[in-house]
């Protein structure tokens, strides 16, 4: 067993129930990673998940405590949450991106704007995949899936001019960033990043889905096919773009640690309402 | 003792202050807003958190993410607004999470009429979410002193029961000013007959132990306990399962732990009833005051009524319908909820009849006709309420 799955996750729980040929573990690992290169313990962070693949295959796994909301909640549960934990606690969540791109969206959106402690990974499958396959907000223009028999010609959130992530900026996230699950180091640095900004942190990681969009949009559940495939269309931003770039890698946005986050805004405003009684 | 000339609204958040509360969030509704202004208010002078949501779902989710870091927490909300705690309020039931949740009805369906007071959320209470397989306690109030005593009797019972526990007003409790007393010390508090319970910390490893016992602390996050909790049905430990006999006992605890400690829950008010009157009239919030008063007058006429009013709705209290009588249900609504229960407890060789009605209260008067009516054995449909559609 990989040695942080041994220091960190629970052995009931690993290896996770993931389809053969997932990319999820991959992305969790980053994220891991990250916690391990921190110097983060088990007692430092608690780990919340939400439902769908991305959600019910994480949840647990972390051997310190975990909780999972309901479809696309988990962002105001942990708006509450970051209010009664002690200020050092770290919040790692790992959803997908139906979850935070769909059904979450303005939960999400009003974290960002509170700029509440915590690390979303919003591991991305490119559609709703426990479901058995259909297209999110985020499946790139013109993909086959079981709700899309024509292909999705539905406008996304993941095109020039209507990226997702530039709506969560200008909600009020404080760092944001894009990865392929194949990104490796690459990844797990802006993980650090994200982990270290104590306020609202984003990073959005596309991940392969072997059992139903690579079947169903690729043709193929060849697992080396899509995994080629994810990176045939990615670049990272200081590359020149190519013509059939559908996802560019990095850092997007880095306010890290320039304003307050939610639970000590609330707290020092509490202790100054307390003192302007007091006097 | 205070004594204030004040709304049901002040008084719940009075209460939710004593009984411990530390993080309310809520978005504004009418009746309920002025619990959210009190609240914004009163939190931070005790050292609690007020938050104004994107919306009741996100409010009880708060709610939800605050009482797992260890705080008493509150929300409150109308009608319209409770249906959108559906999602966060089955959660908090399947995770066994102490809350507080205040609905004032007012008259429906949907936006309805937004300043008039109604009932229509009487099986809504019972059942706020979906999948079954769970029973909740709700508390009625029938004046703002009342809404007091029973806010902080919610938050003890949430923490013994770990659930959410719902107080069910309605417009003219939360927004009618009334004298109201609050205590000021302890023995006051002792007085009053309120009960409190400080939240206390599961350091596992079975967070959620399939018997029916009560005060079992529930989960709290950030102690290093491993505690997991989630919306799936969880095994022991917490881990989500598939297993449906997993799934047998966790609900077993869920029905069983509210329904076999009911006689903590049970709260209800005899009026005339040692005499075991021929008509029994049944009620519960602002409508079982007319009720009272209509009663007395009867009585004062020769009539043999009395009245039941429920304190406690959920569980429902089957136990006190045990005699033989005519029974009528008063409600403030028109299709007849609480008269479904009534009929469904009461000897099968009762009658049972409703009257109801939205927005007004009935007249004494009018009440005073239609006892007449039925000790008469005359049909009620006389009167302006055409007829018992229910």
């Amino acid at each position: 067993m990989d040695y942080l799955a041994e220091k960190y996750f629970r052995k009931r729980k690993t290896p996770s129930t993931a389809c053969s040929g997932c990319g999820l573990g991959q992305t969790q690992k980053m994220l891991v990673k990250a916690i391990d290169d921190l110097g983060l313990t088990l007692e430092d962070v608690i780990w919340g998940t939400s439902i769908g693949c991305a959600g019910r295959q994480t949840f647990g796994m972390w051997r310190g405590d975990g909780l999972a909301g309901t479809h696309g909640r988990i962002y105001a549960i942990i708006s509450g949450l970051t209010l009664a934990l002690p200020s050092e606690k770290k919040i790692v969540c790992t959803v997908g991106d139906g979850d935070a791109f769909g059904i979450g969206l303005m939960h999400l959106l009003n974290a960002a704007r509170r700029n509440v402690d915590v690390t979303i990974v919003v591991c991305d499958n490119l559609g709703y995949q426990s479901t058995g396959g259909q297209y999110s907000w985020v499946s790139p223009a013109g993909s086959v899936t079981d709700s899309s028999p024509y292909g999705m010609y539905e406008p996304n959130w993941i095109q020039d001019g209507r990226d997702v992530l530039n709506i969560i900026r200008e909600a009020g996230a404080t760092f944001l960033a894009r990865h392929v699950s194949m990104d490796g180091e690459f990844g797990v640095q802006s993980m650090k990043r994200a982990i270290q900004n104590k306020g609202f942190s984003l990073v959005h990681v596309v991940f392969p889905c072997i059992t139903n969009y690579a079947n169903t949009a690729l043709g193929s559940r060849n697992a080396v096919t899509m995994f080629r495939w994810i990176i045939d269309h990615s670049c990272r931003l200081d590359e020149e773009q190519k013509k059939d770039t559908i996802w560019r890698t990095g850092v997007y946005h880095d306010t890290s640690n320039s304003r307050l986050d939610f639970a000590t805004l609330m707290k020092n405003k509490l202790e100054e309402i307390q003192r302007r009684s007091a006097s | 003792m205070k004594r204030y000339l004040e709304t049901g609204n002040f008084a719940i958040a009075e209460a939710a202050a004593i009984a411990g509360c530390r993080l309310y969030v809520g978005y504004p509704i009418t009746p309920a807003t002025e619990i959210a202004e009190a609240m914004s208010k009163k939190m931070p002078q005790i050292g609690g958190y007020f938050v104004q949501s994107e919306d009741e779902c996100a409010a009880l989710h708060m709610c939800i993410g605050g009482a797992l870091g260890g705080f008493k927490a509150m929300t409150a909300t109308s009608g319209p607004g409770f249906i959108l705690y559906a999602d966060p309020y089955g959660w908090a039931i399947g995770s066994e999470i102490p809350l507080v949740v205040v609905n004032s009805g007012r008259v429906g369906p949907v936006s309805g009429i937004t300043g008039s007071p109604g009932q229509g959320e009487f099986y809504n209470v019972r059942y706020p979410t979906q999948g079954g397989n769970y029973e909740t306690i709700v508390l009625a109030p029938n004046c703002a002193q009342e809404a007091f005593a029973l806010t902080v009797e919610a938050f003890y019972l949430s923490e013994r029961f770990r659930t959410p526990v719902t107080i069910l007003a309605d417009q003219l409790i939360t927004d009618g000013m009334e004298d109201i007393s609050i205590p000021e010390t302890e023995d006051e508090m002792k007085q009053m007959g309120l009960r409190l319970k400080e939240r206390e910390i599961n350091y596992g490893p079975e967070f959620f132990p399939p018997t029916d016992e009560i005060d079992i602390p529930p989960a709290v996050l950030g102690h290093n306990t491993g505690v997991l909790c989630s919306d799936w049905t969880p095994t022991e430990e917490g881990y989500d399962t598939e297993e449906l006999e997993a799934c047998h006992k966790h609900v077993y605890r869920l029905i069983y732990k509210i329904r076999n400690h009911k006689d903590l829950i049970t709260r209800y008010e005899s009026i005339f009833m040692d005499d075991d009157p021929e008509l029994v009239v049944v009620s519960f919030g602002t409508p079982s005051r007319v009720v009272k008063a209509a009663v007395k007058k009867a009585r004062e006429k020769g009539m043999s009524v009395g009245a039941l009013r429920l304190i406690s709705l959920w569980p429902f209290p089957d136990e006190i319908f045990k005699t033989k009588a005519t029974y009528l249900s008063v409600e403030f609504n028109y299709d007849g909820q609480l008269v479904r229960e009534v009929q469904r407890a009461c000897p099968k060789d009762s009658e049972v009849h409703f009257f109801g009605q939205c927005g007004e209260l009935p007249k004494i008067s009018d009440l005073l006709e239609l006892f007449q009516s039925l000790l008469d054995g005359k049909p009620i449909s006389a009167i302006k309420w055409q007829r018992e559609a229910w």
